[in-house]
């Protein structure tokens, strides 16, 4: 059997896995752990496409927020009911074509990457003329426009008051869904000759150039997917926690996303994945050290925030122990995995 | 008939200084043609300008009858006019075989989408990519390595794999910036080999920059001598030997009773 043919067998096997894991928890598990869930594949897609431009193309860029938000606020504005928002919008009435659009879910969150993608290509110009710190704190400039427009611009977005009471539409199959697809279509596009020349351009842009790859054309085409994936996304959050304002889409998100795909490794798609598992799940688990621990001859009383410091004493853990991330650049591979456990067998 | 290269009087000034004034220069098809002068001559800029990585000041350069001044490096490369470079501009986290794959993208003609969703158009032209690739590195001795980094190569073999690179692109002019630059004598003499077979499999025309005076007046056919920006002299490799403007330039005012064996006539 060739590799090629393994390849695709394991492949298959673990998604069919990966869906009947799915299947027991949408069946079994409490709504605790089907939320969790949710948060980690909605993460998984966040990371990974914004993993894309930052560790494929290694541009540092600060706006991933501004492309979720765009993403959210569409999407809630397609599903919601018009009679809803019709009694949500107390300050000032809702634009017109908004007021009587009701989209199914599927075309809302399509519409949420789209226009995230329109936005990114708008702001692109600018953004694409400059490079490194210059090009983190214009990104980091867009994100804070759009969170801005979010709080004025009231006959849009409702201003501070957000958007409420969305349907719940996201659940486990939307949610997994998007992150498979999303992990296969990024990983394809990285492993292509476009991947190629993005890398190229990531390792020495002046070399790129002087090799035919026009810079712009490929870090627009990365941004373009990169937004496109991280607006459906926002869309998907929007009707998970079925609330949205502006305060949820600060910095503090792409500060969130930046560390996960730091700590599972800048430019390693599998790298994303893990870092976005880590967040999602390991946020949660630590809760327990938030609360009261009695260990019979001690008690800890539960110190709220706590979390926070056990969160940022492993962060500190793995950057000492790996320098560039738990995976570094390396992707996960069934070649490695095969070889690791032929060789466990052995040992 | 269209020209086939020209640089017609160009000048590149940085400042108040002058790096490169009127030099001009035509090449033939199928000529190999070196570029010497000391350090900080404006060699380097020259090439520069060709590929677009600066504008000049005055001057244009012509390509197959197009006026190219001032286009993009990237399509100075994909009209056929391949670099290397001085000091070694590998993508070192990339396999040796990626990086002369990355030569190959610009002739892409299925779009990122078809990539994306694995489609067989797009599958078809990356398996043609790979062979070809292949094919440049068994031309320069490097097959065996294509799975290794590119950081990882000893000196000699980055610099051919840098070759191999600019050869990928599929150039009808080959700029090669200090090609023997660190080199020992024997992997200078395999180098010089290895460009002239180039030069008749691709129908190259070779236009290169060198320090190595052995190597550039056993190799080239005709020689340009810059000093200070300025073009000095011109000519065979036996007349630049004889030039009392290049000797001064290189070793500065030789003795009123000097004069070189080589150079009696």
């Amino acid at each position: 059997m060739d590799r090629e043919n393994r390849n695709v067998i394991l492949n298959t096997l673990s998604i069919l896995i990966l869906l009947g894991v799915l299947f027991l928890f949408h069946r079994y598990g409490s709504l605790y752990q089907i939320r969790i869930l949710n948060n980690m594949a909605i993460f998984i897609t966040l990371a990974v496409s914004y993993n894309l431009v930052n560790g494929i193309c290694g541009q540092l860029h600060l706006g991933p927020n501004a492309f979720i938000t765009i993403g959210a606020y569409t999407a809630a504005l397609l599903t919601m009911a018009p009679a809803k928002k019709q009694m949500l919008f107390i300050i000032q009435p809702l634009i017109w074509p908004f007021t009587v659009v009701h989209a199914p879910f599927l075309l809302a969150i399509l519409a949420g990457g789209v226009a995230a993608t329109v936005f990114a290509f708008l702001i692109s110009f600018p953004v694409f003329r400059v490079r490194g710190d210059y090009l983190a704190i214009v990104t980091l400039g867009f994100g804070e426009v759009v969170r801005v427009l979010c709080n004025a611009w009231q006959s849009l977005t409702n201003g501070p008051l957000g958007l409420k009471d969305l349907e719940p539409y996201t659940n486990l199959w939307w949610s997994w869904g998007v992150a498979v697809f999303t992990i296969v279509a990024i990983t394809k596009l990285i492993n292509s000759s476009y991947g190629r020349a993005m890398k190229a351009i990531r390792e020495d842009e002046v070399a790129a150039k002087a090799m035919g790859i026009d810079p712009f054309r490929h870090l627009l085409l990365a941004f373009l997917v990169s937004a496109f994936f991280s607006g459906v996304a926002g869309a998907l959050l929007a009707h998970l926690i079925t609330t949205i304002s502006p305060t949820l889409f600060t910095f503090i998100f792409t500060f969130n996303l930046l560390s996960i795909i730091v700590i599972g490794g800048l430019g390693s798609t599998s790298g994303a994945v893990i870092g976005a598992v880590l967040f999602a799940w390991g946020g949660e688990a630590l809760r327990v050290v938030e609360s009261q621990i009695d260990l019979g001859f001690v008690k800890i009383p539960g110190i709220p925030g706590m979390r926070m410091v056990i969160f940022s004493i492993l962060l500190m853990v793995v950057i000492i122990f790996a320098r560039r991330g738990i995976m570094g650049r390396n992707e996960f591979s069934w070649d490695w995995l095969l070889a690791k456990m032929r060789r466990g067998q052995k040992g | 008939m269209v020209t086939f290269f020209k640089l017609d009087r160009l000048v590149m000034q940085f400042g108040g200084l002058t790096a490169v004034s009127d030099f001009s220069l035509e090449l033939h098809p199928g000529e190999l043609v070196g570029l010497i002068g000391p350090n900080g001559a404006g060699k380097t800029t020259v090439f520069n300008l060709i590929v677009g990585f600066l504008t000049p000041t005055s001057g244009q350069v012509f390509w197959l009858g197009e006026d190219v001044t001032g286009l993009p490096p990237q399509h100075i490369t994909a009209r056929g006019i391949a670099r290397t470079f001085q000091n070694i501009r590998l993508f070192t986290d990339m396999t040796v075989l990626e990086n002369v794959m990355v030569s190959l993208h610009h002739k892409m003609r299925a779009h990122f989408w078809q990539a994306m969703l694995g489609l067989p158009q797009y599958r078809r032209e990356d398996r043609r990519i790979h062979e070809e690739a292949m094919g440049f590195l068994q031309e320069l001795g490097l097959a065996h390595l294509a799975e290794e980094k590119a950081s990882s190569l000893p000196y000699g073999q980055q610099r051919r794999l840098e070759i191999a690179r600019a050869l990928a692109t599929h150039p009808r002019l080959l700029l090669l910036d200090e090609p023997a630059a660190g080199m020992n004598p024997q992997e200078t003499q395999e180098l010089a080999g290895l460009i002239r077979s180039l030069r008749s499999k691709y129908d190259l025309t070779v236009f290169l920059i060198e320090h190595d005076m052995k190597f550039v007046m056993g190799l080239c056919e005709r020689i340009k001598v810059l000093d200070y920006g300025v073009t000095i002299a011109e000519g065979t490799p036996q007349q630049i030997q004889c030039n009392p403007e290049v000797i001064k330039a290189y070793l500065g005012e030789p003795k009123p009773a000097g004069g070189t064996e080589t150079c009696s006539k």
